[in-house]
C-alpha cells in the first residue's frame, strides 16, 4: 500500500471516474513529472489537478493559456530597476548623474508555485510557449530553482477547428506522461450514471473545497522511496525490446514521432519506478510495463500507440519463455 | 613573451585536453564525435554549433564542456522575446544637468556574455534577427561596447533543420560564424540500441533523489537526468590558455598543406555534382582560418609536433552545414583515399574526377535517387516517405521534380512573405505604444520617460508579425490507363516530392487520384489533414485504368479547400492527356480557383503535346505550368513551359 491512498480517495470523491487520470496524476506528482490531458472542455481535467493540489496542500498555480498569453502573466512581474550610478561629468560646468536600469522578473504564478496547471495550452502561440515549457523542462529561472513539482497541462483535441496553429511537437515532449480523456456522458461510460445519480441526489455542493490528505513531506518521501525501486535487467531488456519494435516495426523516426532519448531511456525509468512503487512493490515488474502506454499518446503514431498494450504482451511473454 | 614551453610542458597541456575529450566522452553515451568536435572547437578557440532532435543531450554536452574546461561561463537562452539588453547588458541612462538643459545619454554596462570565456547559446535559432544580428557580428568580431571579449568558444545549440518548428531555420550564412558544426543524432531513432541499453542501466543506477526542499531554495536541478553527472574542471584556466596558445603556433607540415588543397578540390568537385547544393556554403573565412586552427588543434591533441595530413580528418566536425549530405557522409572515404594516393598533382586530379562519375552512375540504378537526391538539403529528407515500389522487373530511370519543386517552394514561400501583424509573433520593428499593456514590450528607456512624463509622444513599442504559417497543397494525380507503366512511377516521384514539401511547412495535404471520377483519400474525414506517410503509402500504389477527367477532381480539391482560410493555398494537377470526360475546359473550376485564391498548378506527364486547357487553368489562376521533357537514356525531367 502505498502513502497516497488518501489521495486517490480523496480524488475519487470529488471526481467521478476517470481512473486512468487519477492514477497518472498521482504517478506525476511521485515521480516529479509532467502531466499534458488532452480532452473535450468540461471533462474534470482542471478540477482534478486542483483536488490534487489542495489534497496534498501544495501551492497551486492556475493559468488559462490564449492566444496572446506574455510571459509576465506566467513568471510574475516584470520590473524596471533602476539604481543610481556616479558618473564624471562630461565637463565641470555640467553636473552629471546616471541610472542604470536592469529589467527583472518578480517571481511569482509559475515560479512560486508546486503544482500549476496550465488551461488550453495548445492556444498559446507555439513560439510564446518556448520560455514556459524551458521552465518547466529545467525546474529553474535563470539560475534560481524553483519548487515546482508536476505541471499538468489540457489541451482540446488535435483538431483543425479548435486552433489555428498546430502544437510544437517538440514542446510536448516536455509532458513526460500524455492522456486522452473524454467526457463520461458523451463516451457513454459507466460512470455516466453515477455522476448523474450524485448530482440529483442532491448529495454534491458543486465543487466543494477538498481537504488535505497528505502533504509536501509525504510526497518528498515518496519521491525519495521511488528512486530506490530496483530495475532489474529483466525489464531493462524488455523496455528496450519494446522500443527496439517501436523504431524497427513501426517505423517510429525523427519525423513521424518524438522517441527521444530523454523521455524514453531517462524519464522511462522514472515512471516505470513510480509505477512500480504506486502498486507497492520494490522493484519494477513486467506490469507496471504498461505505464509505458502513458508516454507514447502524442508521440507516435495512432497505430503504434494503440499496438502497444500488444507490444508489450508480446514481449512480456518472450522475457518470461527465456 | 616566453617561448612555447619545451616537450614536457606541451604533452602536459596536450594531455589536459586530452584528459577533457574523455570525460565529455562520458557525459554522453555514443556520441564521440559530438565530445571530440566540441573539444576541438575549444582547443582551436572557435565556435560551434550543435544540432539534434529534441532530448538527444545537445546542452548537457555544452554545458559539460563549459564545466569541464573551467572557463568562465555564461549561457543564454533564445526566446522569441529576447532583447538586446540581455546579449550585451543593462542599460545606463545618463544625465547630464548643463545650464538650463539635460543631456541623456543612453549608454551599455558590459553583461555577463561579454565577460564568458565560454558561451552558452541555447535554442539559438529562436533568436528574433534583431537579436542574431548583432550576436554573430560580436562572435565574429569577439569584440563589443570598445573592448577586446575573453571569449574562446561559443557553442550554440539547435533543433534539426528538418524538424518542423515555428522557427525559420538560421542560413548557411549565419551558421557559418560557428567553425566546428555537429549533428548529434538520438540512439533510439539512430537504431543504436547496443548505446541505448548503457544508457539505461546508468538510469536505473540512479539510485537517490535530487536534494529538495519547500521553498525549493535547496533543490539541485534534475541533471544531468541518467547521465553521469559533470564532473570538475579537469584543468586550470592557465593550462587551458597555455594549450590554446601552444596549438595555434603549430607547426603544419608543407605536405599537409598540399594534401588540404587536393581536399578542398575534391570537395569543391563532389559538391558540385550533387544538384541540390544551393544552400551550401565553403566560404573563405571557415577554410581557410578556422580549418587550419581546427587541424592544428587536431595535432596537439595526438601529442604530435606538427600537423600531419591525417590531422585534416578535423574537418570532418566543420562540414555538416557547408557541404550536401552525400558529400557529408563520404568525407571519411574521400580523405582516406586522398591520403592514400602519392601526392602527385595529376594523378590526384584524376582520381578525384573517378569517384564522383562512378558514384553518380550508380545513384541513377536506384529508382528513388531523383527524389532522395533533391530533397538533400533544403527538402525534408527526414521525412523518410518510401521510395515508389518498381512496377516492373526494370524500374525506369528517375524522374527530375527537382525544378517542379524549386518552383512549387518559391510560390509557397511568396505566400509567406509578408507577415501578418499577430500579438504572438516576432518582434519586426517598432510603432507607438497603443495601451499600457504594451509597456512590457516598450522600450525601455522610452518607456522610463514615459512614466514620468517627460516623453513628449508615446514610448516606441515592439510590432509583433508572423508569418502565415501552414497553408494546403491539394494533389491531384490522374491515374487513367494511359498513365500505365514508368509515367505511374514517375508520378509517384513527382507526388511524394510534394508530400515532402508539405511535410516541411505543416501544410496540410489532400490527394486525390482521378481517371473518369475522382478518388479523394480522406483521413479521419478530412481531404486535407497532416498524414504524409499515409499518404507517400497511397501513392505508391496507385494503379492506372479508366479515362480522364478534370473536372470532377478540380470540383472535389477546391470544395476541400473552400472551408480553408488563408493565401497559402495550391493544387497541384498532375495528367498526361487531355480530358475526355466531364466540363473538358473547366470553366467553373478555374472561376471558382480563382474567387478561392487557390493556384492551380499543371503538370503534364505525357507524350504529346500539352493540352492547351492546362495552359488556362495555369494562367488564370497564378499557377506553375510544368511539363516531363524526356532525357536521353530514359529518365525524365520536369521543366516550367
Amino acid at each position: 500500500m502505498s502513502d497516497l491512498t488518501p489521495l486517490r480517495d480523496l480524488l475519487d470523491h470529488h471526481v467521478v471516474g476517470h481512473d486512468e487520470v487519477k492514477t497518472a496524476l498521482l504517478l506525476a506528482l511521485v515521480t516529479r513529472e509532467h502531466i499534458y490531458v488532452e480532452g473535450p472542455p468540461g471533462t474534470a481535467k482542471t478540477r482534478l489537478a486542483e483536488v490534487a493540489a489542495k489534497g496534498s496542500e501544495l501551492d497551486f498555480f492556475f493559468y488559462q493559456l490564449h492566444r496572446d498569453t506574455r510571459l509576465a502573466e506566467l513568471v510574475g512581474d516584470i520590473v524596471l530597476e533602476r539604481r543610481k550610478v556616479k558618473t564624471e561629468a562630461a565637463d565641470s560646468a555640467s553636473s552629471g548623474e546616471a541610472e542604470r536600469i536592469h529589467q527583472r522578473i518578480e517571481p511569482g504564478g509559475l515560479l512560486t508555485a508546486e503544482i500549476a496547471v496550465l488551461d488550453d495550452i495548445s492556444r498559446a502561440p507555439g513560439e510564446a510557449l518556448n520560455v514556459l515549457l524551458r521552465i518547466l523542462n529545467e525546474r529553474r529561472f535563470g539560475a534560481e530553482p524553483i519548487p515546482l513539482m508536476a505541471a499538468i497541462a489540457t489541451g482540446n483535441p488535435m483538431d483543425d477547428e479548435y486552433y489555428n496553429e498546430p502544437l510544437d511537437p517538440a514542446n510536448l515532449d516536455r509532458f513526460a506522461l500524455q492522456l486522452r480523456v473524454s467526457g463520461l456522458i458523451q463516451s457513454g461510460a459507466e460512470d455516466a450514471r453515477t455522476l448523474i445519480d450524485r448530482f440529483a441526489a442532491g448529495s454534491v455542493v458543486e465543487q466543494p473545497d477538498p481537504e488535505a490528505v497528505t502533504d509536501r513531506a509525504t510526497l518528498d518521501a515518496l519521491n525519495q522511496r521511488m528512486y530506490k525501486v530496483e530495475v532489474g535487467p529483466v525489464v531493462r531488456a524488455a523496455l528496450l525490446d519494446i522500443l527496439r519494435t517501436l523504431v524497427l516495426e513501426f517505423e517510429c523516426n525523427e519525423t513521424n514521432s518524438l522517441l527521444t532519448d530523454r523521455t524514453f531511456l531517462v524519464k522511462a525509468i522514472k515512471i516505470l519506478r513510480g509505477a512500480a512503487l504506486l502498486a507497492g512493490r520494490t522493484a519494477v515488474d513486467l506490469p507496471d510495463l504498461a505505464a509505458l502506454s502513458w508516454m507514447t499518446t502524442f508521440r507516435v503514431p495512432p497505430e503504434a500507440h494503440e499496438a502497444l498494450p500488444r507490444i508489450i504482451g508480446r514481449v512480456n511473454r518472450q522475457v518470461r519463455a527465456v | 613573451m616566453t617561448l612555447p614551453a619545451p616537450d614536457r610542458h606541451t604533452a602536459e597541456l596536450s594531455a589536459a585536453f586530452v584528459e577533457l575529450r574523455t570525460a565529455l566522452g562520458r557525459v554522453l553515451v555514443g556520441q564521440d564525435d559530438a565530445a571530440t568536435g566540441l573539444t576541438l572547437a575549444l582547443l582551436a578557440e572557435q565556435h560551434a554549433y550543435l544540432e539534434g532532435p529534441p532530448g538527444c543531450g545537445k546542452s548537457e554536452l555544452a554545458a559539460a564542456l563549459a564545466a569541464l574546461s573551467g572557463a568562465r561561463t555564461h549561457t543564454l537562452v533564445f526566446h522569441r522575446d529576447i532583447r538586446e539588453t540581455d546579449l550585451l547588458g543593462d542599460v545606463l541612462l545618463s544625465r547630464h544637468r548643463h545650464r538650463g538643459f539635460e543631456r541623456l545619454r543612453r549608454e551599455l554596462i558590459p553583461g555577463p556574455l561579454l565577460h564568458a570565456e565560454v558561451a552558452l547559446l541555447e535554442d539559438l535559432p529562436r533568436s528574433p534577427g534583431e537579436a542574431l544580428g548583432p550576436l554573430l557580428r560580436i562572435l565574429a568580431e569577439r569584440h563589443a561596447l570598445g573592448q577586446a571579449l575573453p571569449l574562446e568558444s561559443a557553442v550554440a545549440t539547435g533543433p534539426l533543420e528538418q524538424v518542423e518548428a515555428p522557427i525559420d531555420p538560421l542560413e548557411p550564412g549565419q551558421l557559418d560564424r560557428f567553425a566546428v558544426q555537429l549533428r548529434l543524432t538520438g540512439l533510439l531513432t539512430g537504431e543504436l540500441f547496443d548505446e541505448a541499453a548503457v544508457l539505461l542501466a546508468r538510469t536505473s543506477a540512479r539510485r537517490a533523489a535530487p536534494a529538495t526542499d519547500r521553498s525549493g531554495k535547496g533543490a539541485t536541478r534534475e541533471f544531468p537526468e541518467g547521465h553521469t553527472a559533470l564532473t570538475a574542471p579537469v584543468m586550470s584556466t592557465a593550462i587551458r590558455k597555455a594549450a590554446q596558445r601552444t596549438a595555434a603556433a603549430l607547426r603544419i607540415e608543407p605536405r599537409t598543406l598540399d594534401a588540404y588543397h587536393r581536399l578542398l578540390d575534391r570537395l569543391r568537385q563532389r559538391s558540385a555534382d550533387q544538384s541540390a547544393s544551393g544552400d551550401r556554403l565553403m566560404s573563405d573565412r571557415s577554410f581557410s582560418s578556422a580549418a587550419l586552427r581546427l587541424v592544428r588543434a587536431h595535432a596537439f591533441l595526438r601529442g604530435a609536433p606538427a600537423a600531419a595530413p591525417r590531422d585534416l580528418g578535423a574537418i570532418r566536425y566543420m562540414v555538416a552545414h557547408r557541404l550536401p549530405d552525400e558529400v557529408q557522409e563520404d568525407f571519411d572515404h574521400i580523405l582516406e583515399e586522398l591520403l592514400g594516393d602519392p601526392p602527385n598533382v595529376t594523378m590526384a586530379e584524376a582520381g578525384a574526377q573517378m569517384p564522383g562519375a562512378q558514384n553518380q552512375g550508380d545513384d541513377d540504378s536506384d529508382p528513388g535517387a531523383a527524389v532522395s537526391q533533391a530533397s538533400d538539403s533544403w527538402i525534408d529528407d527526414q521525412a523518410d516517405l518510401p521510395a515508389p515500389p518498381a512496377l516492373f522487373g526494370q524500374p525506369p530511370p528517375p524522374a527530375q521534380v527537382d525544378p517542379l519543386l524549386r518552383a512549387l517552394v518559391g510560390r509557397i514561400e511568396r505566400g509567406r512573405i509578408d507577415p501578418d501583424t499577430d500579438p504572438g509573433g516576432q518582434p519586426r520593428g517598432y510603432r507607438p505604444l497603443r495601451d499600457l499593456d504594451e509597456l512590457i514590450d516598450a522600450d525601455v528607456i522610452e518607456a522610463l520617460l514615459f512614466t514620468e512624463g517627460r516623453l513628449p509622444g508615446a514610448p516606441r513599442t515592439f510590432e509583433r508579425k508572423r508569418r502565415s504559417a501552414g497553408g494546403a497543397v491539394a494533389v491531384l494525380r490522374d491515374i487513367s490507363a494511359s498513365m500505365a507503366g514508368r509515367l505511374t512511377v514517375w508520378s509517384s516521384q513527382v507526388v511524394l516530392g510534394i508530400l515532402r514539401v508539405a511535410a516541411r511547412r505543416r501544410m496540410r495535404v489532400g490527394y486525390v487520384e482521378f481517371h473518369h471520377r475522382a478518388l479523394p483519400h480522406h483521413v479521419g474525414g478530412r481531404l486535407l489533414h497532416r498524414s504524409y506517410s499515409r499518404l507517400a503509402e497511397q501513392a505508391g500504389q496507385a494503379k492506372a485504368v479508366g479515362q480522364t477527367n478534370y473536372e470532377a477532381p478540380l470540383r472535389t480539391a477546391l470544395e476541400g479547400l473552400r472551408g480553408g482560410s488563408g493565401r497559402n493555398r495550391h493544387v497541384v494537377l498532375l495528367t498526361d492527356g487531355l480530358p475526355i470526360i466531364g466540363d473538358t475546359s473547366v470553366r467553373r473550376e478555374r472561376q471558382l480557383a480563382r474567387r478561392l485564391g487557390v493556384a492551380l498548378h499543371t503538370v503534364f506527364l505525357g507524350n504529346g503535346d500539352c493540352p492547351p486547357v492546362l495552359d488556362d487553368i495555369s494562367a488564370e489562376t497564378g499557377g506553375l505550368r510544368f511539363c516531363g521533357r524526356p532525357l536521353t537514356g530514359g529518365g525524365l525531367r520536369l521543366e516550367e513551359r
